[in-house]
């Protein structure tokens, strides 16, 4: 359906079929950045439905992460081992122009979804499959979870910055951080490709690894030690940057300061109404008296000042006195945030469990195309009759 | 320029990008097949140039970033120079930025008047809040956009202050996503002819990467804190500490993983008792867990204790430092890392793209340009200047 028919701005990827038998975060994902682009998603369910269907947090029996991950798309339940659903999955490819999965080797082999079947039966076809590892890795290397592809790709191992050797490593914010890196390069190269099949008329094969995208997000770091222009090393702290830049907690929730230069230190003091302890530091320490001593003597007269400062006035009054200082800020800050709000980051919508809803929205506004939420995630089998008419 | 294949080929980008953000968004395109040309000059050099040495074509950091980029120089403060980038400009599929606030307006580059030159232009801007707003004009540090996002507040050990992710992280994803809408975009084009204007924010780049509880908290009213590696489904779910302050991760979804676990690390009292029965019980249960746990995984080697999990199928994987990373022969042999060309050393191993695309794969062979290294080809080929003309531009340093 055009803009125009549906009273709904145009969108980029209008006209574009995409099916999706992904069943993990990072396929799903990959097919709702392309579905608030406008591509038709066709999200293949086996009987029962997608896994995340049953992961929480529930409300009125339904998983708020499977609303959120699967908008803008359309449900058919297929049970691809059964012959005639396989064919109608083949006859839904003949039509489509992409396909996006994540699963592992075995089981895209027995289903004749493995690139080397697509790319015979199916030549016009953008056939995106991503795995934690990449195809080829070893059987063992293709179930691995979220927090597994974060702690292989060394980000868990250097998160947060200065974690003492005794701490564990963590998983990142949320449950599926790398799924959602992979899913933005695995959308990216679809498209890409997606372009070319629209010039060329040719299909392609697309192989992403979540932990190669893990890597190739700290290129300008992990490739100096590559190349030994750096040492890579066992430390906690190889990727971190030095100086006295962290989280501190305030009287009302936490702030985060970012300091390098002589500048922002004099900002700074003022800021703090010139307290007798900031005089024992040379005005330039930061660049050149920036040792760990001094960092440690800062935090600790600084985090006894701003821990009874108010968040949001405190933030304010130092980005005004050229001091990055931020406030961090939680789910609950972001909604009612003056520059959240000015830029309708969230969409607000009616869902038809939830009631209202704030989606959050893509980070990229389009002045053409306004990437969008045009419809709630489906319900089981949702569109069912219109593949069986396909 | 020679045919790199891909599917982004016959695409060009113009870009004018600093140090990670920028730099990484045109990276992505280029490693796709895009021809992509950096705009650069030797007074208003990117930063990256200049850290960790004196040379400037052989700086680390650069050369980390910006292979299969093409370099030409011009100075944009000279009249004639922002005349020669609005005819690359002219020239160009897509534009991207990522100087300050305002700056791009001030040369008159904004996206309206560049229309005039180039009507379907597809232009790219990345700015720490986006290009408009109360606060867009506020630069900043990716920490801070990662703290401003909602990001850093969810990650931190329990009960702790959260100290969010490393202090590197949030620049490459802002690239990536602005990588992303361009293409996006070519479809639109591709299809009615239109170009447009794309405003990314970069802290709202980190926002959408913790969209799932942010979205569970306008669903639920309950607000998400930084909760170490607490998982909800899955038990146990976490880092376990090895010998020599290694540690491995290991995750486990049901009860066959949680016997497989207990088999794997010959434990059986862990698998019959009753704390741990169930997972609503490990959960209940998982500090004294957690701790039962590592008291097994402490006496092993990580890898070695990953790689049985793996085998009993727990899945399991070790933390890996940054020497474990570029030592890693799986990744190596995988072309993670690969070769590209280097102007000193002959060759440089890069961290390689994070796809293979088959058939007709993007070309990556080269390394990080020479400042001004595609001058001839970017002013005689593409802008067709006299090669005359060129050196008077050189003689009165336009092109510098």
């Amino acid at each position: 359906m055009t803009g125009a028919m549906t009273g709904q701005p145009p969108s980029a990827l209008a006209g574009l079929i995409v099916v999706e038998t992904a069943e993990r975060v990072s396929g799903e994902y990959t097919g709702k950045l392309l579905a608030d682009l406008g591509a038709q998603v066709i999200k293949v369910e086996r009987p029962g439905g997608a896994p995340t269907r049953a992961m929480g947090p529930f409300r009125g029996g339904e998983s708020a992460l499977f609303a959120y991950l699967n908008t803008s798309k359309q449900s058919v339940v297929l049970d691809l081992a059964s012959p005639a659903d396989r064919a109608l999955l083949d006859r839904l490819l003949e039509r489509a122009h992409a396909l996006i999965d994540d699963h592992d080797e075995a089981g895209v082999r027995r289903l004749g979804l493995d690139p080397a079947q697509i790319a015979a039966r199916h030549p016009a076809l953008v056939h995106t499959l991503v795995t934690p590892f990449g195809q080829g890795a070893p059987a063992q290397f293709q179930n691995l979870r979220p927090i597994n592809v974060i702690n292989a790709g060394g980000w868990a191992y250097h998160s947060p910055s200065e974690t003492p050797p005794g701490k564990p490593p963590l998983k990142g914010a949320g449950r599926f951080l790398p799924d959602y890196e992979a899913g933005i390069d695995a959308a990216l190269c679809t498209m890409a490709s997606l372009l070319r099949l629209r010039r060329t008329g040719q299909g392609q094969s697309i192989d992403v690894s979540e932990v190669e995208v893990q890597l190739n997000r700290i290129d300008c770091v992990l490739d100096r030690m590559l190349a030994g222009d750096a040492d890579p090393s066992e430390e906690r702290t190889a990727y971190d940057m030095g100086g006295p830049g962290t989280s501190f907690a305030c009287a009302d929730g936490h702030v985060f300061l970012f300091m390098t230069t002589q500048a922002h230190w004099k900002a700074l003091c003022t800021l703090m109404g010139d307290p007798e302890w900031a005089s024992a530091f040379r005005e330039d320490w930061l660049e050149f008296d920036c040792t760990p001593a001094n960092v440690a003597s800062f935090r600790a007269s600084f985090g006894e000042w701003i821990a009874f400062q108010p968040k949001l006035a405190i933030t304010e009054a130092a980005q005004k006195a050229g001091v990055a200082m931020v406030p961090v800020n939680t789910a609950a800050d972001l909604p009612v945030h003056e520059q959240f709000v000015h830029r309708a980051f969230f969409q607000q919508a009616q869902h038809p469990t939830f009631g209202p809803v704030a989606y959050p929205g893509a980070c990229y506004r389009m002045s053409a195309t306004p990437v969008l939420v045009r419809s709630p995630a489906p319900t089981l089998g949702a569109n069912q009759t219109e593949v069986h008419h396909a | 320029m020679r045919d790199r294949g891909g599917p982004l080929a016959g695409i060009r980008v113009v870009e004018l990008t600093k140090v990670w953000a920028g730099p990484y968004a045109g990276k992505m395109l280029a490693h796709l097949g895009a021809e992509v040309i950096k705009i650069e000059s030797r007074s208003n050099l990117d930063e990256m140039r200049a850290y960790g040495g004196v040379d400037i074509d052989a700086a680390p950091y650069f050369l980390s970033i910006n292979q299969e980029i093409l370099s030409v120089q011009v100075n944009m403060k000279t009249p004639e120079g922002l005349d020669l980038v609005k005819r690359m400009i002219a020239e160009t599929d897509i534009l991207i930025d990522n100087i300050r606030p305002g700056a791009m307006e001030r040369s008159g580059l904004d996206y309206e008047s560049l229309k005039a030159i180039r009507p379907n232009l597809i232009q790219c801007s990345i700015k720490m809040w986006g290009t408009d707003g109360p606060l867009g004009y506020q630069t900043g540090y990716a920490p801070c956009f990662a703290a401003l996002s909602g990001l850093t507040a969810l990650v931190g050990h329990e009960g702790e202050t959260p100290k969010g992710m490393n202090i590197r992280y949030g620049d490459s994803t802002a690239g990536a996503c602005a990588a992303l809408a361009c293409v996006a975009a070519l479809h639109h084009r591709e299809s009615t002819g239109e170009g447009q204007f794309i405003d990314l924010s970069a802290v709202e780049t980190m926002t959408s990467l913790v969209g799932d509880s942010l979205f569970a908290a306008s669903v639920t009213g309950e607000v998400p804190e930084a909760d170490g590696n607490f998982h909800p489904e899955m038990c146990p779910h976490g880092t376990y500490p090895c010998a020599g302050e290694a540690w491995t991760s290991i995750a486990v979804a049901n009860e066959g993983e949680w016997l497989a676990l207990c088999a794997g690390l010959e434990a059986p009292a862990l698998a019959s008792d009753p704390r741990f029965a169930t997972l609503a019980e490990r959960l209940a249960n998982r500090h004294a867990l957690d701790a039962e746990l590592g008291a097994l995984t402490r006496t092993h080697d990580a890898g070695e204790l990953a790689e049985t999990l793996r085998n009993a199928g727990v899945p399991a994987f070790k933390s890996m430092s940054s020497l474990d990373l570029c030592t890693d022969a799986f990744l190596w042999a995988r072309d993670a890392y690969r070769m590209v060309s280097d102007h000193r050393r002959g060759t440089r191993p890069i961290i390689g793209p994070s796809w293979r695309i088959t058939p007709d794969p993007p070309l990556v062979e080269r390394g990080a340009p020479l400042l001004g290294e595609h001058n001839d080809y970017v002013y005689r080929v593409l802008l067709g200047l006299r090669e005359d003309e060129m050196d008077d531009l050189i003689a009165r340093k336009v092109i510098d």
